[in-house]
């Protein structure tokens, strides 16, 4: 890949540290050789289509996967899960957001029981408990009329929050979110990820955010891609699309009878190094030197003819990233199949 | 550190069971079952029972006489026709408590007689058919054991005894009204029976209901509360620990059944429990038998993974334990291999340990209740264990 996957070694403010983690269980490999470090005061977004081992790794880190499950030095706010004794201290560092808000409140408390539930398990006297979750809800604009009321009757969003609200509300070191922004429609989505930011800022906490919603990586400092278990990624959102050919610039082209044989032309070109269909007659291209090879490209294409509607330039963003980094993948998985299948054929023969 | 520690968890576990009994208080479905379906259900019970002495259901009979007939004597061949004492047992019939006669037959003037009275046992009108022999007053005249037929509706075999019971009554009235010799043994009636201005029927039924329904709501009122708290999980990413968790819901539960059990206590002294023994016996009873229910419930909602499974258990395990209870069929008739299971299962020892404390007068501390004890601390302490190696993950 274009960009150089270099775990950076831990530093002093280190909150999160994984050198080489493998997760078997029987027979199945679910994490393949996985290292990174995550300083105090990132937000990290773990990326992956289902299967990549995102929530294996967080169950990992969050002491719930027994250690002879896995392999490899892993180190939460500094102390290492492996050991049982640690799990307590680790437990009273780390918060965490399940998916589902139920797995999370008790929906027949009002949210101030469901705080005093959760702070109790910390130690944290009632009065403490009671500041610091005004402090939050106050951020996290959960109205005040419904601090009394049974979360029950809170509004989707506002049990989210409040879900935010519970995995912070004794001050963690590391906060780890499951799915945030799943389930929420469009603009509340940007809503959760602006509220995840400004806690970020307000409170300096580390936060380790597992999802699909390639959106977030717009809040994260850092993002780790994953595959199958393997870590194909993990760098800041900017670098990696500037690692991309001509630093991420795209021509984002409209043809008419957009079909796969015409996509293969433009594939054919031979400066071309990523073809992304992003729509019915859309497509989007990478290029090497791409000012140079626009022009080219769209003299080509008027050669072979393709008839073109429109085009037009810009920056890839991460979600195209993605696109491109998990199809090159799968294509290099492909080779390596047909490489294999070519092999075994020789020997029979 | 220790004593930090410990400071900690009692912290914690206080916490746990305020929120615990939140989440009980929520849920007023559990408390109506817990707290007032109990009470309910015994004030029912006394409203509907006559509290001034009055007896189980009567025995609705008819009563057959020969004895209108003539007599052969087989020795020296008279005849006679005597009926002296033929209308003075119908009397003695028509006074007992038990038995209610739907027709007097007389075989001297309804050569049907007989044909009538099996059509009506046939058709369950009636328990018993009650014959009068030929020679009833001759034998009785002359100063020979009388004799008394009885046949009984047999379909419901547990009920035969009731039946011949109420036929021993009628008999026992009428050598007493007739100051005859008694010639009938009367017998297990008085030892542990019930004083004048209590009702039997009452204290027969609670007995059964009180066992029932102590170990039926200690099952019901539990057997969720592990399955449904969808936060457990969440909770268990903190360091509280699993043993404080299930602590809390036994302290609550118990709570709970200690009121509960002396709101029993209460309404069933009001509404006209006979109890010789000691009113904190029969709690003690109460609870234990409670206790063992709670402990059932909550061994099952560690073990079900899913609300419908934890029903499912729960229907089961108290099908089980009604079948084997004794009740339908007598422990001692059950093969031996059935006869371990069922002394081992709680509702067997249920109606044993009250009957003994509210009849007899006896200590709860006997074979019944350290059974139940065992039975309970058996299944927490599986509970514990389970609960702690029960994988949860978020």
């Amino acid at each position: 890949m274009r960009c150089k996957k270099e775990i950076s070694k831990p530093s002093d403010n280190s909150m999160v540290l994984v050198e080489n983690l493998n997760v078997t269980f029987g027979k199945n490999q679910i994490v393949h050789d996985v290292s990174f470090n995550v300083d105090q005061g990132e937000i990290i977004g773990m990326f992956g289509i289902s299967g990549a081992g995102k929530t294996t790794i967080i169950r990992v880190l969050t002491c719930q996967i027994e250690e002879k499950n896995w392999s490899g030095n892993v180190e939460v706010t500094g102390l290492n899960p492996s050991r049982k004794r640690n799990h307590s201290k680790i437990l009273s560092n780390i918060g965490y957001v399940p998916q589902l808000e139920l797995l999370n409140l008790y929906f027949e408390l009002n949210p101030m029981a469901n705080v005093e539930v959760f702070t109790s398990t910390y130690g944290m006297n009632k009065r403490k408990a009671k500041e610091t979750a005004e402090k939050l809800f106050k951020i996290l604009d959960i109205p005040e009329d419904t601090w009394k009321k049974r979360v029950s009757r809170m509004s989707g969003g506002e049990k989210k929050r409040l879900s935010m609200a519970i995995g912070l509300i004794h001050n963690p070191q590391v906060l780890f979110l499951d799915e945030p922004t799943t389930g929420v429609d469009a603009s509340k989505r940007y809503d959760i990820l602006s509220y995840l930011k400004k806690l970020n800022q307000h409170l300096g906490t580390t936060m380790f955010i597992i999802t699909h919603d390639l959106e977030a990586a717009l809040i994260c400092d850092k993002t780790a891609i994953l595959k199958q278990g393997k870590l194909l990624e993990f760098e800041t959102p900017r670098k990696l699309i500037s690692s991309l050919p001509s630093g991420g610039l795209v021509a984002k082209i409209s043809i008419e009878s957009l079909d796969q044989k015409v996509i293969k032309t433009v594939q054919k070109f031979d400066s071309v190094k990523n073809v992304l269909r992003v729509g019915n007659e859309t497509i989007e291209v990478l290029m090497e030197n791409f000012k140079n090879n626009l022009p080219k490209l769209m003299k080509y294409l008027f050669e072979n003819d393709v008839k073109i509607y429109s085009m037009s330039s810009d920056i890839a963003d991460f979600r195209r990233f993605f696109q491109i980094r998990i199809q090159e993948e799968e294509e290099k998985e492909n080779e390596v199949n047909l490489s294999e299948i070519n092999s075994e054929g020789g020997i029979i023969s | 550190m220790k004593k930090l520690n410990i400071k900690n968890n009692i912290f914690r576990l206080v916490r746990q069971i305020k929120k615990e009994f939140q989440l009980l208080w929520t849920d007023k479905f559990n408390i109506f079952i817990a707290l007032i379906v109990p009470p309910l259900v015994v004030a029912l019970l006394g409203i509907t029972t006559d509290i001034s002495g009055s007896s189980l259901n009567l025995i609705d009979c008819v009563v057959v006489s020969y004895d209108s007939n003539t007599y052969i004597n087989e020795i020296n061949f008279t005849e006679s026709k005597l009926d002296e004492y033929n209308m003075k047992y119908v009397n003695a019939v028509n006074n007992s408590n038990l038995l209610n006669l739907i027709q007097f037959l007389n075989a001297s003037e309804e050569i049907y007689a007989m044909e009538t009275a099996r059509n009506y046992l046939n058709s369950k009108q009636i328990k018993v058919i009650i014959v009068i022999p030929v020679d009833f007053s001759e034998l009785l005249i002359f100063g020979y054991p009388g004799l008394i037929e009885c046949i009984s509706d047999s379909s419901d075999f547990q009920k035969i005894q009731n039946n011949l019971n109420a036929v021993y009554d009628s008999i026992k009235i009428f050598v007493n009204q007739n100051n005859l010799t008694p010639q009938f043994e009367v017998s297990g009636f008085e030892e542990f029976s019930i004083p004048e201005g209590y009702s039997f029927k009452f204290n027969f039924m609670m007995v059964l209901v009180l066992s029932f329904m102590v170990i039926g709501v200690g099952m019901v009122s539990t057997i969720l509360i592990i399955v449904q708290e969808k936060p457990i999980a969440r909770l268990l990413l903190t360091p509280v620990e699993r043993a404080e968790i299930l602590s809390a819901k036994y302290i609550t539960y118990t709570s709970v059944l200690i009121i509960q059990d002396l709101s029993l206590v209460i309404s069933s002294l009001i509404f006209g429990l006979y109890v010789v023994g000691s009113l904190f016996d029969l709690f003690l009873a109460l609870f234990i038998l409670g206790f063992t229910g709670l402990a059932i419930g909550i061994f099952i909602s560690t073990i079900s993974k899913t609300k419908t499974q934890a029903n499912q258990f729960f229907f089961a395990t108290f099908l089980v334990l009604i079948l084997l209870s004794g009740i339908f069929i007598p422990i001692d008739a059950m093969p031996n291999y059935l006869q371990i299971i069922a002394y081992a299962l709680p509702l067997s020892h249920g109606g044993p340990l009250i009957t003994g404390i509210i009849t007899k007068g006896k200590s709860v501390f006997g074979f019944d209740f350290f059974t139940l004890l065992s039975v309970s601390v058996f299944l927490v302490i599986t509970s514990f264990i389970i609960f702690q190696r029960r994988k949860y993950e978020v």
